[in-house]
């Protein structure tokens, strides 16, 4: 008999939902579409807003609540469980069901998974701004903007990241975890070759004599003093760290002075081969693994993937490590270096917008980053206590200057939001993958870059 | 006489070593294949590759079950895999016999659209298609899985440009002693076409037990993943573990091969002689 | 058609109607499925291919502006350009070998069965495996296989291979043809098992050769084999997507102008910047090309048959 009361009010309560989910879909949907009319959008949404808090309302009060999450490497993420566990603890009448999409196709996945208005996904993480761009552009996630202000929330506690994010002036995710580059190094390699470790306070220069100088290129025992992974990023977006550029610009002569120093080292035997790297698919993480890399920029994700192979035994070589900031250029504070964040959004088709919305809420927030730090992974949100908690972690460098390396003073987005992130990335990609195989001359490869961004730009 | 005998043995001489060297450029992924995953994942890419000596790493192969729910995701690429081949071969075999052997008005129309379709990439269709399963509320189920694979041109094609090989005279002879159309697909056709059966057998088979972004987008609850999703499982976002991924492609390659091993024992040349001499 | 010699007949219409309705009786099965769960979206593709969409929003027609837009970019045309030439090599070298593969392994010998299995593997091995195992091989620096034999034994210079955009494509289609040749071979096998052996004892007894009887019995009658690998390899030619993004993309996952092709273009344009119309209109040019070589050939076999 209980049973049948309670499935019943299910139903119903579901019907509501469903009912104000799709009303909102039809009402926000030409909204990402540059309309430039916030206030209309506002009026807009103000119903469905109400329509939801009674909504919530009633999740709070004890209606059993299942949110669907969408995310990748289920198993392989140390965090999610001990997320999903902190907010139930709060909140018992929520259950949270996490839907693996798979890490290398995701945004291919979840694209068309969020495609037509039939999703039943409540909350969705974005793996990168091209994706969250895409996803916005197609008007399937839900504006955040009015919650924000609705619930007072202060966004600068993420170091002015959400400025970098918003789409057309419209927020639609939260960034819960944020990882910096820094420049990992392996102190055996330093010792063996008698020279002094880097600092957190080096220019590009000093780098570049540092990677020398340990470098040996006898061949069978090469050391290299330096190592970059093939993606753009490794070496494009060093010029971005002054600060008076940005890579959504459309020019792109900044990057000539980074490029010219790794194609000098690549051709001395400093770091590796681009062509050789990129067609046989070394990992990063494995080349600095063998214990004949230097020094590695690379982002703080590596830290606890480095710390798990130490023990298992695969890094014993790279187990004496070390991190430093980022170099910077002549004349700029140290500290400013690159970000890459990971986001919840919520899609307009969601069945339960309210209570995915106290989730994100959590997540994002002080508790969550709590767990996030706990789990040795960074929040998007950053302080002192957080990065200390982190420093705290087992198999962490006990020297002082790699927990100072946690602090950053800037951090700059990989790709900031634009209209046309993917497009700009398809070019800039191509343009790198060109200068490093020396199939174009860095002059010759910039040039392509503005010529083809600036065609994207003046669509 | 002499030269003859001569003549023969060197023929065969030649015959096997290209075999040899066949057998050798074919072998080679799949040694490697084998010594990866037997390895730490930082040793396999590693220049120069090193192909024996190094201390095997079994528990490789005992990890992709424990890590990962393999067992119960070749259950179901198993479970998957017969459906849909039985289904195709029992559609296609059909369907050809028609194109091939009935004359009917728009025949020759109707099997060019056939053929044209498959010329369209599935990417292109994906999302309109994965829209409309999902409004049959076929999302994220196994029949889904079965519908996309099941009835393809592909098959079609391949039966009836075998059942051209087989002379008309045959179907016509057995229509003057008054067997009805579908009696000759069943007593005539589909056992002379053995060879044909085998062949479609081994593609579908391959083709849905290697099949990876339909499984990928339809099936987002865990139990009911398959083999290929669960392989790309070892590649998370900050770390590929080639040597499980290598140790589960070992294992998920054993069925196919043992698939294929099978019916190739029908491509022997006297089946379709036999019958069509008596 | 060919002119049916009971048409002359009484009670033609009736008769006539059953065998269509047979003939339907032995389609319908495959077709419906066929229809409803493919071809259904293959035409809303094409429909797409005048719109704008991006799968979510309405879509917004905009004519023939996504072809204008198509045959401006030189990314497009570059994929097209290497999608043809890539064909061009790869479909007669690859339906060479297969032939080739097909009758030597048709002969009676010792571990026939290992062979043929030994010759289908790299088609059904994991990608990822035979990918690495080539890039080791063809290598851009000295120490590859491959570079050591041009160097050792051809006394040339070394080719940096996938890495160079002069020899990416000889590296996909040299991949291509050693991954599916053992595809093709099987279609082969099957194909020769259809030949009756008395066409062979009735040469042999004219004293045919063995290349004799290879060019006026074996050619002819594998012609509807032949047909089918060629329509196949053509449109699966026409259709690489991940032999290139394993070989060119490497490590960084980046295709560049001189390895693009159609189906990465189309990749991209749908998923990446989720322009479904745009997309569409690529694989309809896709779809034409393809559309017009399998008329041809569909000529070639229809000659055959009425000779």
């Amino acid at each position: 008999m209980k049973k049948k009361v309670i499935s019943t009010l299910l139903t119903a309560a579901l019907t509501v939902i469903t009912v104000t989910a799709c009303g909102s879909t039809a009402a926000t949907a030409p909204a990402p579409a540059d309309q430039g009319a916030p206030a209309e959008e506002t009026a807009e949404e103000a119903p469905e807003a109400a329509a939801g808090d009674a909504a919530a309302d009633q999740a709070s009060s004890g209606d059993a609540v299942t949110l669907k999450w969408a995310l990748w490497d289920k198993d392989a993420t140390v965090y999610y469980q001990p997320l999903i566990d902190g907010y139930t603890a709060a909140h018992p009448n929520v259950t949270i069901e996490m839907v693996d999409l798979g890490s290398t196709d995701y945004q291919t996945v979840l694209g068309t998974q969020l495609s037509g208005s039939d999703s039943d996904f409540d909350v969705v993480t974005i793996k990168d701004v091209p994706g969250l761009v895409t996803l916005a552009n197609k008007g399937v996630l839900e504006p955040l903007d009015e919650r924000i202000a609705g619930d007072g929330i202060d966004l600068s506690v993420y170091s002015g990241i959400t400025d970098q994010i918003k789409v057309n002036d419209t927020l639609y995710e939260l960034p819960f975890r944020r990882d910096i580059w820094v420049l990992f190094y392996n102190k055996d390699v330093f010792d063996k070759a008698g020279v002094d470790y880097p600092t957190n306070d080096m220019t590009w220069d000093e780098y570049d004599k540092l990677a020398r100088k340990i470098t040996d290129t006898t061949p069978g025992s090469e050391v290299y003093g330096a190592h970059y992974h093939t993606w753009r990023s490794t070496i494009q977006l060093d010029g971005i760290l002054d600060g008076k550029h940005t890579i959504v610009d459309g020019t792109y002569d900044f990057t000539k002075p980074y490029y010219e120093m790794v194609l000098a080292q690549q051709k001395d035997g400093v770091c590796m081969d681009y062509a050789t790297l990129k067609t046989q698919g070394l990992h990063y993480s494995a080349a600095f693994y063998q214990g004949n890399v230097g020094m590695l920029n690379m982002g703080s994700w590596f830290i606890p993937t480095l710390i798990e192979k130490i023990k298992d035994g695969e890094g014993a070589a790279a187990a004496n490590w070390g991190i430093v900031k980022y170099p910077h250029a002549e004349g700029v504070e140290p500290g400013s270096t690159l970000a890459t964040i990971t986001a919840l959004a919520i899609p307009t088709s969601a069945p339960n917008k309210d209570a995915a919305w106290d989730f994100v809420k959590f997540v994002s927030g002080s508790e969550g980053a709590a767990i996030m730090a706990d789990t040795g992974n960074t929040p998007a949100m950053s302080n002192d206590a957080i990065n200390a908690k982190i420093a705290e972690m087992d198999g962490f460098p006990a020297d002082d200057s790699s927990k100072e390396a946690l602090t950053a003073t800037h951090a700059y987005l990989e790709m900031p939001a634009n209209e046309k992130s993917s497009e700009i990335e398809t070019v800039l990609n191509e343009q790198h993958d060109n200068i490093m195989n020396e199939i174009s001359t860095v002059d010759e490869g910039i040039a392509a870059m503005n010529e083809g961004v600036g065609a994207i730009l003046g669509q | 006489m002499q030269s003859k005998k001569t003549n023969r043995l060197i023929a065969h001489i030649i015959i096997y070593i290209l075999l040899f060297f066949l057998a050798v450029i074919m072998l080679v992924p799949f040694v490697w294949m084998i010594t990866a995953s037997l390895k730490l994942n930082k040793d396999i890419f590693v220049i120069p590759y090193q192909w024996l000596g190094f201390t095997p790493r079994w528990e490789n192969y005992v990890d992709i079950w424990t890590r990962i729910p393999l067992a119960k995701y070749a259950v179901n690429t198993a479970k998957l895999t017969v459906i849909v081949t039985l289904l195709q071969i029992l559609t296609s075999s059909f369907a050809a016999y028609a194109f091939a052997k009935l004359r009917f008005k728009g025949r020759n129309l109707l099997f060019l659209a056939y053929i044209a379709t498959i010329a369209v990439p599935w990417q292109v269709y994906m999302v309109p298609q994965f829209i409309f399963m999902r409004k049959l509320g076929l999302a994220d189920t196994h029949l889904a899985i079965i519908i996309l694979q099941a009835f393809s041109a592909f098959g079609v094609f391949l039966m009836r440009q075998f059942y051209e090989e087989i002379p008309d005279s045959l179907c016509e002879a057995a229509r003057i002693d008054g067997m009805s159309e579908y009696g000759i697909y069943a007593h005539i056709m589909l056992p002379l076409s053995k060879p044909a059966l085998s062949t479609l057998c081994i593609f579908t088979f391959v083709n849905t037990w290697n099949d990876f972004l339909g499984p990928l987008i339809y099936l987002t609850t865990d139990s009911k993943k398959t083999l290929q999703i669960g392989i790309k499982m070892f590649i998370s976002q900050y770390s590929a573990e080639y040597g499980l991924i290598m140790a589960a492609s070992v294992i998920s390659l054993i069925p196919v091969l043992i698939m294929f091993m099978l019916l190739q024992q029908y491509f022997v040349a006297g089946i379709t002689t036999g019958a069509v001499k008596g | 058609m060919r002119s049916n010699p009971e048409a002359a007949g009484t009670g033609f219409l009736n008769r006539q109607q059953k065998r269509t309705l047979v003939a339907y009786s032995f389609i319908a099965p495959n077709f419906i499925g066929f229809a409803v769960f493919t071809l259904g979206p293959i035409i809303l593709a094409f429909i797409m291919a005048f719109n704008e969409w991006d799968g979510s929003n309405p879509m917004k027609f905009v004519g023939i502006r996504n072809f204008i837009d198509l045959f401006t970019n030189d990314r497009f045309l570059a994929s097209l350009k290497n999608t043809v030439v890539y064909s061009l090599f790869t479909v007669p070298l690859t339906l060479v070998a297969a032939l080739a593969l097909a009758i030597l392994l048709n002969q009676k010998i010792k571990g026939r069965t290992f062979f043929r299995t030994v010759t289908f593997f790299p088609y059904v091995a994991s990608l990822v495996a035979v990918a690495a195992v080539w890039n080791m091989l063809f290598t851009p620096g000295k120490g590859g296989l491959m570079n050591q034999l041009l160097m050792n034994v051809f006394h040339a210079e070394p080719l940096k291979w996938a890495a160079s955009p002069k020899t990416v494509m000889l590296t996909i289609i040299l991949f291509s043809i050693w991954k599916t040749m053992g595809y093709y071979m099987v279609i082969y096998l099957a194909g020769l098992q259809g030949i009756s052996e008395d066409l062979y004892e009735a040469a042999a007894l004219d004293g045919a050769n063995t290349i004799q009887k290879f060019w006026y019995i074996t050619l002819p009658q594998l012609k509807p084999t032949t047909f089918f690998v060629s329509v196949m390899l053509t449109i699966n030619c026409f259709k690489i997507y991940d032999i290139v993004y394993m070989l060119a993309g490497g490590s960084n996952g980046v295709v560049n102008k001189s390895a693009m092709v159609l189906v990465y273009y189309i990749y991209e344009e749908a998923f990446r910047n989720w322009k479904l119309g745009s997309a569409s209109a690529a694989s309809l040019v896709l779809f034409v090309i393809v559309l017009i070589i399998t008329l041809i050939q569909f000529k070639f076999e229809k000659n055959y048959a009425n000779d």
